[in-house]
């Protein structure tokens, strides 16, 4: 995994540039690590240390986000500013900055190159995705534009792995003997008016003055962006007077005719045009690319829409139609798992350990492996292709109608895969209030967390009805309702936070939308396998440990001395009534003939008898536990919304964790069941589980849609809860999320409980 | 909204004069055209030039509405403003 700070005697380079320009890909294959790639901008919100593989000295590399500028103004671009200029603390500034420059787009890429080369750091220029420059018909001449900067230029295509090793010998190289430091003549700051020198020279004394030591690039960013990152930081930092000063200075300029902040954009592309003059040539194309006519369509205001609402019911659709194989094959090793164990251990403590709380337990979350490898590798495509841009540009018209822009879709749908990701991305909002929102109603987008559970609901309680041959099913749909729930109860949510808590006009909408490309295999297999890694250590860790507590908690206090004797005389009487089975010779393969034998219906009575006395031990030790001790308190706060008390407490340990709950109820059914049904399932358990009074089923339709429900739109997880803490620095909205999901999740689900319980 | 006159004319062609700048709201789709004039606050001015949009600049719209996705030097850029900020372009002949 990425760390986040790098070791104290390496040397550090940092990766800067526009954003999605293959600065993580570049990293990828410079360090052999995993950050996350995607064809949309705003992809890397933080920045992830890596260490530069097969060179002689020790070098660690930072990732950083995007930026189109030093002037920094969402959160994410302001970590790429302060990373860059050593303003982390406890943490080096790096030595040189690698520009990443998409190749087919030098102009604009060079504006932000004019920025960096002026703070003063050895710069290696990048000019990435060179395969586009032929593919677009473009002429480019790196060397001579390496001649006229006077810094190395090196060609690559990351996803490709092309160029890394020249790119690693020139880093290596300029760390050893860094190119000379340019001229300031040979800065785009050198076409700046002179009276902008003039201020620049003030109030780097002024600055200097105060105890300050300002570098130039500082305090040209402090005169240019009005209200801009440095201010706010030097502000924060003690000394209040420098925003009248500065406002005072701007006044000074204004009527000297300097236009801020414009005179610094028409100076830069000024100075990157006489640069790029007769090195980089653009043939201009009149007519529309296959990315446009691609886009034509799903960039249209209701086709697009539509499309997307499909691209969504083809995902849902496809984890309830492909998953069901290998989810069956993994249900089937459970439950051979659990059999071996029952053969080579008597029944005892131990037994019930491994067979109940791990094998029925974490088995029983596993499960749902081949699900999230569906929904990831969907989530994958999607994202590397380009089409997420695009959904955030058709949606920015929804989104408006409740006060955000088409900027919070990308971090809300990021958290359709898992809202810390999510919350983490909604760093790319510069609004403030939007980016709140936006924050404070993504744990409400169904995470992958949830589909496990849903699964599990819709396939034992929702009829297996097909459509149009099979490929259609009611089950799909009912998933993609329940993951689409979330999103829609976000909608009124959103708009009264905007309204009452953030009220603001809808920020302005600008986001570049990059061309489609065909989705790597390679970003894919990562992508999925990390996910599916990540899962299968959560339920390794997290889940185990929470399963050995259920376990323990269901399993004492009683005395488990009687129900082992009985169970060990059924498994007897069983084993005699197979091997008797075995030696009747004349017996057919069938199953129906041994019955009629006098000998073996006498002792399958005796069996039936057997199994009714363990069932009988078995729920009285589960009503005696620990767990049914504190079921029974919880249950009258639960019977209202339908649930038994093991849903109830399976409900209430899952707040940590939302897959807790299958696995705490793998766990309670298979204490309470005998091997037989074990081997069918917590599914199967389910369906036949009944209230214990009058013999109802304890699932109903009711139920299971109650509980998926209270899911939807509870706020159960202790990661999100702590990324909003993080994120906002402070524990008011954490908890704020937490009442109110809470809350909506217990209304929502009474509600829906009281409105199905009389159907079916 | 403003500039109401302009929706009665088809402004991609030929048939509007080349002096008349309009908002870039107005651009017909594939129509191109060149920036002559952009103003709004100043710092929403420098994004949109950081970005890439600036006098000066030939763009082409892809689609319109709002947002609209116009294309600057090969690159899309989708584009909603409101009303804080305005965008003229002088559409090109042909
Ligand atoms: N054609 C081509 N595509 C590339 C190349 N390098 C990267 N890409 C693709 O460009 C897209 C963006 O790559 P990223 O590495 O995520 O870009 P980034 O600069 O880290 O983006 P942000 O983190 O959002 O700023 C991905 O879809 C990559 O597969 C290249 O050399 N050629
Ligand atoms: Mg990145």
């Amino acid at each position: 995994m990425p760390s986040n700070t790098s070791v104290k005697d390496a040397r550090v380079v940092a990766l800067i540039g526009n954003p999605n320009t293959g600065k993580s890909s570049l990293f990828n294959a410079l360090c052999g690590m995993n950050a996350r790639v995607g064809n949309y901008p705003g992809v890397t919100v933080e920045q992830k240390v890596g260490r530069l593989s097969g060179t002689a000295e020790t070098i660690d590399v930072i990732d950083l986000p995007g930026t189109y500028s030093l002037a920094a103004r969402s959160a994410d671009e302001a970590v790429a500013v302060n990373v860059l200029s050593g303003e982390i603390p406890q943490q080096a500034k790096p030595e040189v900055a690698i520009v990443i420059l998409d190749a087919a787009n030098v102009e604009r890429n060079l504006y932000l190159f004019s920025q960096i080369y002026e703070l003063g750091l050895p710069v290696i220029v990048v000019m990435n995705m060179w395969d586009r420059v032929t593919s677009e018909g473009l002429t480019v001449n790196a060397e001579l534009l390496s001649q006229r900067l006077g810094v190395p230029v090196v060609c690559t295509s990351a996803n490709k792995r092309k160029g890394i090793d020249e790119l690693k010998k020139t880093i290596e190289s300029t760390l050893r003997s860094p190119a000379s430091t340019p001229r300031p003549e040979q800065f785009a700051r050198a076409m700046f008016p002179s009276v902008f020198h003039d201020e620049v020279k003030q109030l780097t004394e002024w600055l200097e003055s105060q105890g300050r030591k300002p570098s130039t690039y500082q305090v040209d960013r402090l005169l240019i962006d009005s209200d801009g990152h440095f201010q706010k930081l030097i502000c924060q930092s003690g000394l209040p007077d420098i925003a009248t000063k500065i406002e005072d200075a701007r006044l000074r300029l204004q009527t000297a005719g300097c236009k801020v902040p414009m005179f610094e954009t028409k100076a830069r592309y000024a100075w990157v045009r006489k640069l790029i003059d007769g090195a980089v040539v653009r043939q201009e194309s009149r007519s529309a690319s296959p990315s446009d006519r691609i886009d034509r369509w799903l960039t249209h205001r209701w086709v697009g829409m539509l499309f997307f609402v499909f691209v969504m019911f083809i995902v849902f659709q496809s984890i309830t139609l492909f998953a069901k194989f290998p989810m069956d094959g993994i249900q089937w090793l459970q439950a051979q798992a659990s059999g071996g164990v029952e053969a080579v251990l008597a029944p005892g403590a131990l037994r019930s350990l491994i067979v109940d709380g791990v094998i029925g337990g974490v088995g029983g979350v596993i499960v749902f492996l081949p699900q999230i490898a569906i929904l990831f590798l969907f989530i994958a495509i999607l994202e590397d292709c380009g089409y997420m841009a695009r959904a955030a540009f058709v949606m920015d018209k929804l989104m408006t109608t409740v006060g955000l822009s088409g900027k919070s879709f990308l971090p809300l749908m990021s958290s359709f895969a898992c809202a810390v990701p999510g919350i983490m991305a909604t760093r790319t909002i510069e609004s403030r209030k939007d980016r709140m929102v936006t924050l404070l109603i993504a744990p409400l987008m169904s995470c992958s967390a949830r589909l496990p559970v849903y699964v599990l609901m819709v396939s034992a309680f929702v009829p297996d009805t097909k459509y149009v041959g099979g490929w259609i099913t009611l089950q799909g749909m009912v998933l993609m309702f329940m993951q689409s729930l979330g999103a829609m109860v976000a909608i009124p949510v959103a708009w009264l936070l905007k309204k009452f808590f953030f009220p603001g006009e809808p920020a302005t909408f600008l986001m570049e939308l990059h061309s489609y490309k065909w989705p790597s295999p390679v970003v894919i297999y990562q992508r999925v396998w990390e996910r599916l890694l990540s899962f299968v250590v959560r339920a390794g860790t997290l889940i185990f440990c929470t399963s050995i507590l259920v376990w323990a908690a269901v399993y004492f206090p009683g005395d488990h001395l009687s129900l082992d004797s009985s169970v060990s005389k059924l498994e007897r009487l069983q084993s005699e009534v197979s091997e008797t089975i075995a030696k009747q010779p004349s017996s057919p393969r069938g199953t129906e003939a041994p019955i009629e034998d006098p000998n073996i219906a006498n002792m399958q009575s005796k069996i039936d008898e057997a199994q009714e006395l363990v069932n009988q031990q078995r729920s009285k030790l589960i009503e005696g536990s620990f767990l049914g001790m504190v079921g029974h308190r919880i249950e009258p706060f639960v019977k209202p919304l339908g649930w038994d008390w093991k849903i109830g407490v399976a409900v209430v340990a899952s707040f940590p964790a939302r897959e807790v709950i299958i696995a705490t109820l793998g766990t309670i059914y298979s204490l309470g069941s005998d091997q037989d049904e074990n081997s069918q399932g917590l599914q199967h358990q389910m369906q036949i589980a009944e209230w214990p009074n009058d013999g109802k089923p304890v699932f109903s339709l009711a139920t299971a849609l109650s509980i998926m429900v209270f899911f939807a739109l509870c706020a159960q997880c202790s990661a999100t809860l702590m990324t909003i803490r993080r994120e906002t620095n402070s524990w008011r909205w954490p908890i704020f999320s937490f009442v109110y999901m809470t809350t909506l999740a217990y209304i929502g689900a009474w509600l829906t409980y009281q409105c199905f319980r009389f159907w079916s | 909204m403003r500039f109401h006159q302009f929706e009665i004319f088809p402004v991609c062609g030929s048939m509007i004069t080349d002096s008349v700048p309009l908002p870039i709201e107005y651009l017909q789709p594939e129509c191109h055209g060149t920036i002559v004039e952009m103003c709004g606050q100043p710092c929403q001015m420098q994004r949109l030039a950081e970005l890439g949009i600036r006098q000066g600049c030939k763009v082409r719209m892809v689609c319109q509405g709002e947002p609209c996705l116009i294309c600057i030097e090969g690159r899309r850029i989708s584009l909603r403003l409101g009303d804080s900020a305005d965008i003229f372009v002088i559409p090109a002949a042909g």
